[in-house]
């Protein structure tokens, strides 16, 4: 990535408290008006990272630099950004208004300019009308918006969100979702969002950084991230995947053979390995086609298993499918219309088919 | 039975207590405020005589006006000295919490005459203060005010009264969640506007129980003043149990007892009001 509007650097930040390490050596580039999602299982040091960008937490090593400059010796009311707080962290003595026009009055602001202000981000959030509740008076996605307002009117150059829709269910989950995300369109303004929910990361971001144990593992588009997974990690953390073992057993000039429970399986030759290697196989449960002997040549990949178990979850069925003695694999299959739906029975035989490209490989 | 009705019953002692032990001698002694003592004993009417004896000499009203200046002084430090303490256990010092409420429970348990003599020694003229300053060359005679004066008064009711106020004020504080006081910094609040415009607002209420509790509890105080204040630190609780011991005039103690509690109910409420005026307390 280049440097040309590049708005937050972070270089080798690391950040341990006493023996447990939160932050390790991390270092990301955050371009003006990204939406950039850190993601990753529960203690691997999100909120530590967010609040170092924020201010509340100091660094062991590392820098942070906005627009160029160092902002690490900067105290958090001086900094350029805003935090969205996973518990919302609203003032229970104030009324909705007075929480959105907090930083406005501690400018100085005068008051109907403030006032114009706090309507105009009532009317962003849509809770016009609220003015005078308290925060005790509001529901969880009320909370929210009042959050996300009260951080926006400072017009922040880059907003952090501390997993904002962790309290919520999922249906106000969902719809929130949307309304960050064309709030965030709409004012073009960098947010930094961390969450542990892949879904919510693959839906809403530009870019995911995952991260695990305070690290980075993969940097990139939701697509690249769900298509391409670099590692296990990756492959077993974003959407679901089915891991196998197996070990190369011949290296072609464009394709792998591997070795998996005695089956034979084709991958495209994207990573380094040589004949012997163990290595872990992904697939999507969805790029499992289950189709005819005859059909399933085309794909590159054909395996014979039996039906265990099929599972309605709506608009899909999941199929899971004994391949061999000890494997079971998940395979998706979208009911596009109720006529369409298989009629294959627990029990049955089926051909399972996929291609090279939906393969992916890693490194034991 | 129904839901609703049961909770009723779990007050019951509550309201039992209360109306034993409370009310109904506080309607003996408002009733008792409007009798006559003469030379024949109790007279059963109805007359304001005693409230205008309060104001037949200035005695009582300079004492009246000195229990509250002192009371006042004591609850305002107390306050001051409660809150820092108060905040530091709760945002900075964690882990010496639950060792300095045991302490200042146990100095709640020790007894309060204990408390007030060990102040008696401190202060007197042999005392420990003297002493040390004679030790240290700063006095060549030993201070004769430190025992005997409002000022005693003030520093040993502070001592007694002390746990009233860092109890509630350190109870209210823990309402104050830390990412609240973060926020504010995040919203452009420095150190002090955070406090002030957050921290303070919401643990107003735990200063305002503990200035009350310490403000009433010195008020009505009528043995610190005996051992430490001297003439000069009487307060209005000695006149008063007085009246009800020595001089035998009920009428008169009960109106002096009502008169105070009267003005005392309006200093705290003027105290509310103007807190809401400052916006600190909704
Ligand atoms: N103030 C602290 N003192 C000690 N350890 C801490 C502190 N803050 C965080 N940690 C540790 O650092 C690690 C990372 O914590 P962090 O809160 O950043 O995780 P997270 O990714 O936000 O997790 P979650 O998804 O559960 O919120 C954890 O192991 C945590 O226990
Ligand atoms: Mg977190």
């Amino acid at each position: 990535m280049s440097y040309e509007n590049t708005l937050l650097v972070i270089k080798g930040a690391s950040r341990s408290f006493g023996q447990v390490v939160a932050v390790k050596n991390f270092s990301l580039q955050v371009k003006d008006g990204e939406f950039v999602c850190l993601l990753g299982p529960s203690g691997c040091g999100k909120t530590t990272l967010l609040r170092i960008i924020a201010g509340f937490e100091t660094l062991d090593s590392g820098d942070v630099l906005m627009n160029g400059e160092s902002i690490i010796d900067l105290p958090p009311y001086r900094r350029t950004m805003n935090m969205v707080f996973q518990s919302y962290a609203l003032f229970p003595h104030m009324s909705v208004f007075e929480n959105i026009a907090f930083s406005q009055f501690l400018k100085k602001k005068p008051k109907e300019e403030v006032a114009r202000k706090v309507r105009k981000m009532l009317q962003l959030v849509q809770l016009e009308g609220f003015e005078t509740r308290g925060p005790n008076q509001l529901s969880g996605g009320q909370c929210q918006r009042v959050a996300l307002a009260r951080a926006l009117i400072n017009e922040p150059k880059v907003l952090l969100l501390d997993e904002p829709l962790g309290a919520l269910d999922l249906k106000i989950r969902k719809q929130m979702q949307i309304e960050l995300k064309n709030i965030q369109e709409k004012l073009r303004i960098t947010f930094i969002y961390v969450t542990h929910d892949q879904e919510e990361a693959l839906v809403m971001s530009d870019r995911i950084v995952l991260m695990n144990e305070g690290e980075i593992m993969q940097v990139g588009t939701p697509k690249r991230i769900y298509n391409h997974p670099n590692s296990k990690f990756s492959a077993m953390f974003v959407g679901e995947n089915n891991l196998l073992k197996g070990t190369v057993v011949k290296v072609n000039s464009d394709c792998l053979v591997i070795s998996v429970d005695g089956l034979e399986l084709f991958a495209n030759r994207t990573i380094n390995v040589k004949t012997g290697d163990p290595v872990t196989l992904a697939i999507r449960p969805e790029k499992l086609r289950i189709t005819g002997e005859l059909e399933g040549k085309s794909f590159g990949n054909q395996i014979r298993g039996k039906m265990v178990d099929a599972v309605f979850f709506g608009s899909v069925v999941k199929y899971y499918l004994r391949i061999s003695e000890n494997i079971t694999m998940v395979a998706e299959d979208r009911i596009t219309d109720e006529s369409n739906a298989r009629s294959i029975k627990i029990g049955d035989g089926v051909t399972l088919a996929f291609t090279r490209e939906s393969l992916n490989v890693f490194p034991e | 039975m129904r839901k609703g009705k049961i909770h009723i019953f779990l007050l019951l002692p509550f309201w039992v207590y209360y109306i034993l032990f409370f009310f109904i001698p506080l309607g003996i002694l408002l009733t008792y405020s409007f009798w006559l003592t003469t030379a024949r004993g109790l007279v059963p009417t109805f007359t304001l005589e005693n409230y205008w004896a309060i104001f037949s000499k200035k005695l009582y009203l300079i004492i009246i006006l000195r229990s509250i200046r002192i009371a006042f002084i004591a609850a305002i430090i107390c306050v001051v000295v409660s809150y820092p303490v108060a905040y530091s256990l709760t945002f900075k010092y964690k882990k010496m919490q639950d060792f300095v409420l045991y302490l200042i429970l146990i100095s709640l348990f020790s007894s309060y005459l204990v408390r007030i003599y060990a102040w008696k020694t401190i202060l007197g003229r042999q005392g420990l203060i003297n002493q040390i300053l004679q030790y240290i060359g700063l006095t060549k005679e030993p201070l004769s005010f430190l025992l005997y004066s409002p000022t005693a008064v003030i520093i040993t009711l502070v001592f007694i009264f002390v746990p009233f106020t860092i109890l509630p004020i350190f109870s209210s504080l823990q309402n104050v969640k830390p990412e609240l006081i973060e926020a504010a910094k995040d919203l452009g609040a420095n150190n002090f506007e955070a406090f002030y415009k957050v921290t303070l607002p919401l643990s107003m209420s735990g200063v305002v129980t503990g200035f009350i509790f310490s403000f009433i509890l010195s008020a009505g105080d009528y043995v610190t003043p005996q051992l430490v204040g001297g003439t000069t630190g009487m307060m209005i609780g000695k006149i008063i149990a007085d009246q009800f011991g020595m001089r035998y005039n009920w009428p008169f103690g009960s109106a002096l007892s009502y008169f105070t509690l009267f003005l005392l109910a309006l200093l705290v409420y003027c105290l509310i009001w103007i807190l809401k005026i400052l916006k600190l307390r909704r």
